[in-house]
């Protein structure tokens, strides 16, 4: 093919949110006609890029150039107009309408300026669908009875009932049957058979390998590579870059591994014994000593976040326990699990931890107020002190905690969550990804805090999907794939390369066995190496 | 108040109507089993037992002193007939419900219809059905916007009431000079209070001596009454009369004169409920007359349902039929004749 | 990080930390005193508007305690609302209790009970419908909206059902003086003085116990306030039961204020009232709010309808008026928020 202008080149795309930055200098080019995938893990600034690029966010720098000339998406109207159409994740019909007027929402075909012709608009919607193949969804229809795969095929409908050059689909398959997979990929096939350009979202690498043509790769707001072959590139080379470091960082040192000798070994604060909910993760057992750090590595899916929140008591488990000092606390009760001493960092720490109207120090003192107050009667004076206490000891900036929350950078903000915990006294501290929207710069500081808190004494249970945090981090691993835990050891025997093997596993979607490979050799309290 | 001049026009067309009906009562049977004695003379509704007669009654929700004694008198005065049968319906302001309701007492194939309609306008179109069902409707008060939704209509006079309060009043200061008046009107957004007012001001045209200096409106409350007539007191420091639309608010406005410590004026109240009547009697404190709107207009209904249902006029009037149009006079109340109203007094 | 909570805001991140310290910190409190500097501008103005144009009657003792009475019952009642706002929630029963409380708390039978009997039944009764509201929405997971209006309709059936339309009158003396001039302290009407005790207690309860910060913790973000160990339902529990308390208090004020009990009472308080915190600066999403702003914002609108009707001017200027002052406050205070 001889060589033509990029349909669409982005370079040097810029976003910022209060606290993060979210894309950081991303480039992307796309050639029309071609499937290109767009990988990275969940906060890697994907969304915020097609967001972009959907005329939804707009960029504090860089420039788009669409067909060679260089343009301002203002709206996600004015995207549309130059035929840019986006599928997102969330569908975004209104279930209340039917096929067809979800399909011709905002450009509706009428008369006299205001009358909807319906008739028109259900003849061309059925023409759509039966080009996608799903002719059996009737237009007339309302959205809220279809199904989610019928409701992808509308919301596809609906992108193509504009003139589309390039179409954004954010994880179009997440919803899909393998056989409605199949139907996605022929109907791929037929839009950049006809010139148009698809950019493929999906965390399923065989998909890609599939359908894509060319990769782009997004690591912390950054594109870590930009136009790799998509069938060529090893899948481990792939994950690497979605997991790995683009930064080279030092964790701190591990102390000396706990139990040198056995009778210096203190007992296991918390113990979970069989635990497990259905659908989410098989049974589950673990041990965690004070002082230290207990890694979960897997990929997104394989119940990471689930299972620390069903410790946590945010979950309701169907079988199994969570003792702290050998008491079992009552299954499903975060009240519970606070008083025994938890404390859970979350993954979604805007709307999962932090009061964002509110001062620091109410952050921080949220969980501990009966500390500071008598009979209900709160002492600020002393709140403040312990809040001011709790934030130095973590040097969270800036050194002040009466500033709203809001203000403060990813790094901060998590510091305040675990001073939270930390002023509450609390003893096993849940982390999940406890460096998720923290710039880069911010992160090693972040691991000498929690590995000091461990030294501390506390036990830390850590959850992140960026390989060599858990190594670094942890003492120990527990590897997971799709609910079960399929290999443990101490981190210092694992490496990326291996890791990277066991959550990919082989053997591709299939169940997977409870036991992996390695478990039977490496289980709980396996005697120090 | 609707104008004489198409009240007349009416008047003949539906006395056209009613003529026939009568004409073919007196053809029928049923019409011997009255006094066949006095053959010549007119049927008068009295209170011997005669026909059956099944009355649907439909009115508002009773959510106000006023209404409530609406329906105490129309139940009571059906009680007294043995020959009455009152179907009467769960007051309601919902128009939607009402028209429901009146409907399926047309269903019901009552004798007569007695309604109070909770938005005259709204209704006008099932009162114009159950005429054409031929079931005869009395409309009470609140007028439906066509002649031919109702038989005969019985009501109150919003205009006399305001009327008759700007006389009292005027002649009570009567030689005064400057005088000042104030006035405590009641819901603004109904056309009666409009009616209300326009009578008063029309009424104190009279006397040259007479100001209007401030108007508020309550809304028939208490609380409101009691709040409206506090600022009342504060803006005008000095005036001599004034008219309150309605009792039940006066109850406030009373409440707001004593917290006030004021009682260098006269006060005339409206409607006739049994605390002003009360007050009145015992000459204490400001309020000294109340223009009547009187609840027992409903009780007059059912008699007018009761004559119709038999077929009869009514007593004192020469007619062979009822009128079709029944304007009830607003009588001021004052301590002289206090006594002989202290029964029709709401609470 | 997936969905940034506010687009399009200037970037903070360059800033060193250093830079970052004092001056958010100084807006912060900056903002909160220009919010009520803003509405005590509004009052202010208003007070200046009825010295104008009603020089003798407005600018006297009198009218400042007509002004303080009157701001007493809705007072009391916003002050409950604006904590079921703050914590996210919604009370659209408020004037349906107050009717419910008043009604009750007149009948005959409880009058011969006396002073203690009216208080303490206008009290119960508007707990009870509290306790009722709390349940339906802490444990019974129906939305603020819907169990409040329930409650805004059985209780305005039960209010009429109770009084058959009548009104009732008050016979106990104790209560009836307490509306009179002979027992004002110092000049003070006792209702006024309820009142402030109300917003101070309210004020002491937001600002300086652990009930407050729950409360602000519980409508700021709900889910992080029950990982953050608050139990969210106990929580909303006592807030519903607060502002059905509120209601009874405040229908006991209205009880001695009209020297009656009519279920016509309270008519619209739910909407005086929202729209008084709103005013005060209380965000319908929950998460901030005032007792100042919404105590000013009561106060507000009272001299707005005294100023009124001290003009003489009619009922549909003063609602239009009404309509147009929660815009204008609403959008000065966005504004004065944003920058």
């Amino acid at each position: 093919m001889a060589p033509e202008p990029p349909l669409l080149t982005m370079s040097g795309i810029t976003k910022s949110f209060p606290g993060v930055r979210a894309l950081d200098g991303v480039d992307l080019h796309v050639q029309a006609g071609e499937v290109h995938c767009l990988l990275g893990q969940n906060g890697a600034g994907k969304s915020t890029l097609i967001k972009v690029l959907a005329g939804a966010h707009q960029p504090d720098d860089g420039t788009i150039v669409w067909r060679g000339d260089e343009v301002t998406l203002r709206s996600p109207i004015a995207a549309m107009r130059l035929g840019i159409a986006t599928i997102y994740q969330e569908l975004d019909l209104v279930e209340g309408l039917s096929v067809a007027e979800n399909v011709y929402l905002g450009h509706e075909s009428t008369s006299a300026g205001f009358v909807v012709r319906g008739r028109d608009a259900r003849a061309s919607t059925a023409a759509l669908l039966k080009r996608l193949g799903h002719d059996e969804i009737d237009p007339a229809r309302l959205v809220g009875d279809l199904s989610a795969a019928q409701q992808q095929i509308v919301s596809m409908a609906r992108a193509l009932s504009h003139e589309v050059r390039l179409i954004v689909m954010d994880e179009p398959s997440a919803a899909l049957d393998p056989d409605e997979v199949d139907n996605l990929f022929r109907i791929v096939g037929d839009l950049t058979a006809a010139g148009v350009a698809v950019v493929y979202i999906s965390h399923r690498l065989e998909e890609i390998r599939r359908i894509g043509d060319r990769v782009t790769v997004l690591k912390d707001g950054r594109a870590v590579a930009v136009g790799l072959p998509a069938k060529e590139t090893p899948t481990r080379e792939v994950i690497a870059l979605m997991t790995g470091r683009n930064v080279e960082y030092v964790f701190p040192e591990r102390p000396q591994p706990p139990g040198s000798g056995a009778a210096a070994r203190p007992e296991p604060v918390l113990s979970v014994q069989g635990l497990a909910r259905d659908g989410e993760f098989a049974p589950l057992d673990l041990e965690l000593r004070p002082g230290e750090i207990v890694g979960l590595a897997g990929l997104v899916g394989s119940g990471r976040s689930e299972i620390l929140e069903t410790i946590f008591g945010a979950r309701k488990p169907t079988s199994g326990q969570v003792r702290v000092d050998g008491r079992a606390l009552r299954p499903g009760s975060v009240r519970a699990a606070v008083r025994a001493g938890l404390g859970l960092a979350p993954e979604e720490r805007k709307a999962q931890a932090l009061l964002m109207l509110e001062s620091v120090t109410r952050n921080v003192s949220v969980s501990s107020m009966s500390r500071f107050s008598y009979g209900g009667w709160l002492d600020r004076a002393k709140e403040l002190r312990a809040a001011r206490d709790a934030t130095r000891e973590l040097s969270l900036r800036p050194d002040n905690p009466s500033v709203p929350v809001r203000t403060l950078s990813g790094g901060n903000q998590q510091k305040a969550v675990l001073a939270r915990w930390l002023l509450r006294g609390c003893r096993v501290l849940l982390l999940d990804e406890p460096t998720r929207g923290v710039d880069v710069g911010a992160r090693a500081e972040l691991y000498t805090v929690i590995r000091r808190l461990a030294d501390e004494g506390l036990a830390v249970l850590l959850v992140s999907s960026e390989v060599p945090e858990v190594l670094g981090l942890a003492d120990r691993v527990l590897v997971l794939r799709e609910g079960h835990v399929v290999h443990r050891a101490p981190a210092r025997d694992l490496d990326e390369h291996r890791v990277l093997d066991l959550v990919l596993a082989s053997g591709q979607h299939g169940p997977t066995h409870t036991e992996g490979p390695h478990s039977p050799a490496t289980t709980e309290g396996s005697p120090a190496s | 108040m609707p104008e004489f001049t198409s009240r007349r026009g009416l008047l003949f067309g539906a006395a056209a109507v009613s003529a026939g009906a009568v004409l073919t009562g007196c053809t029928s049977n049923e019409s011997k089993d009255d006094d066949s004695s006095e053959d010549n003379k007119q049927a008068v509704a009295d209170d011997k037992p005669g026909k059956e007669v099944t009355i649907g009654f439909a009115g508002p929700q009773a959510d106000h002193g006023w209404l409530n004694a609406i329906n105490d008198n129309a139940k009571e005065r059906a009680k007294k007939y043995k020959d009455v049968t009152l179907e009467a319906t769960e007051g309601s302001n919902d128009t939607a419900a009402q028209i429901g309701q009146v409907e399926t007492l047309i269903n019901k194939k009552v004798d007569v219809l007695v309604i109070l309609p909770a938005d005259g306008k709204a209704l006008t179109q099932v009162g114009l059905k159950a005429m054409k069902a031929g079931i005869p409707v009395v409309n009470l008060d609140r007028i439906f916007a066509s002649a031919q939704a109702y038989r005969c209509w019985i009501g109150g006079d919003n205009y006399g009431m305001g009327l008759n309060a700007g006389h009292y009043i005027g002649e009570k200061l009567k030689g005064k000079k400057n005088a000042k008046v104030i006035e405590l009107a009641g819901l603004d957004n109904l056309e009666l209070t409009k009616q209300r007012t326009k009578g008063f001001d029309d009424a104190l045209k009279n006397y040259s001596n007479i100001e209007k200096v401030a108007r508020q409106a309550a809304e028939f409350t208490v609380e409101s009454g009691q709040s409206k007539m506090s600022q009342l007191l504060q803006a005008q420091k000095n005036f001599d009369a004034l008219w309150n639309h309605d009792d039940d608010q006066g109850v406030g406005a009373l409440r707001a004169i004593k917290q006030a410590g004021r009682d260098d004026f006269l006060m005339v109240g409206g409607a006739g409920a049994l605390s002003a009547f009360e007050e009145i009697k015992q000459d204490r404190g400001v309020l000294k007359a109340t223009v009547l709107y009187p609840p027992t207009m409903a009780a007059s209904a059912i008699d007018l349902a009761r004559a119709l249902g038999q077929g009869k006029g009514i007593s004192g009037m020469s007619e062979f039929e009822i009128p079709s149009s029944v304007t009830l006079y607003s009588a001021v109340v004052d301590k002289d004749n206090v006594d002989q109203y202290m029964s029709t007094g709401f609470k | 990080m997936t969905q940034p909570a506010s687009p399009a805001r200037p970037v903070t991140e360059k800033s060193p930390p250093a830079d970052g310290d004092k001056s958010p910190w100084r807006s912060r409190v900056a903002r909160a005193d220009v919010r009520t500097l803003s509405l005590l501008g509004v009052l202010a103005a208003l007070v200046v508007i009825g010295g104008v144009t009603e020089p003798d009657a407005f600018l006297d003792t009198d009218n400042l305690q007509l002004i303080l009475t009157q701001a007493s019952v809705i007072g009391v009642v916003t002050v409950g609302m604006t904590f079921v706002i703050i914590s996210g929630g919604i009370d659209l029963s408020v004037g349906a209790i107050v009717a419910l409380a008043s009604v009750w708390a007149t009948t005959v039978a409880t009058q011969d009970y006396g002073f203690a009997g009216i208080l303490f039944t206008a009290v119960v009764v508007g707990l009870g419908c509290g306790l009722v509201n709390g349940l339906l929405i802490a444990y019974g997971g129906m939305v603020p909206f819907i169990a409040t209006l329930a409650m805004l309709a059985s209780g305005r059936g039960l209010a009429l059902e109770i009084t058959d339309g009548k009104t009732q009158m008050v016979t106990v003396d104790g209560v009836l003086k307490l509306g009179e001039r002979d027992s004002y302290v110092l000049g003070i009407p006792p209702l006024v003085m309820v009142f402030a005790a109300v917003t101070a207690v309210g004020w002491l309860l937001l600002n300086r116990t652990t009930f407050g910060r729950r409360s602000v913790a519980v409508g700021g973000n709900a889910e992080a306030a029950r990982l953050a160990g608050i139990d969210v339902r106990r929580q909303r529990l006592y807030l519903y039961l607060l502002s059905g308390l509120c209601c009874g208090i405040a229908a006991f004020l209205l009880i001695i204020l009209s020297g009656s009990g009519q279920n016509t009472n309270g008519n619209l308080y739910e909407l005086d009232a929202i729209a008084a915190a709103i005013i005060g600066g209380t965000l319908l999403s929950g998460g901030r709010g005032t007792i100042t702003g919404s105590v000013l914002g009561v106060l507000i609108f009272t001299t707005i309808t005294n100023i009124f009707a001290l003009n003489n001017l009619e009922t549909a200027v003063q609602q239009i008026a009404k309509g147009a002052i929660i815009v204008a406050a609403v959008l000065v205070q966005r504004r004065t928020a944003t920058t």
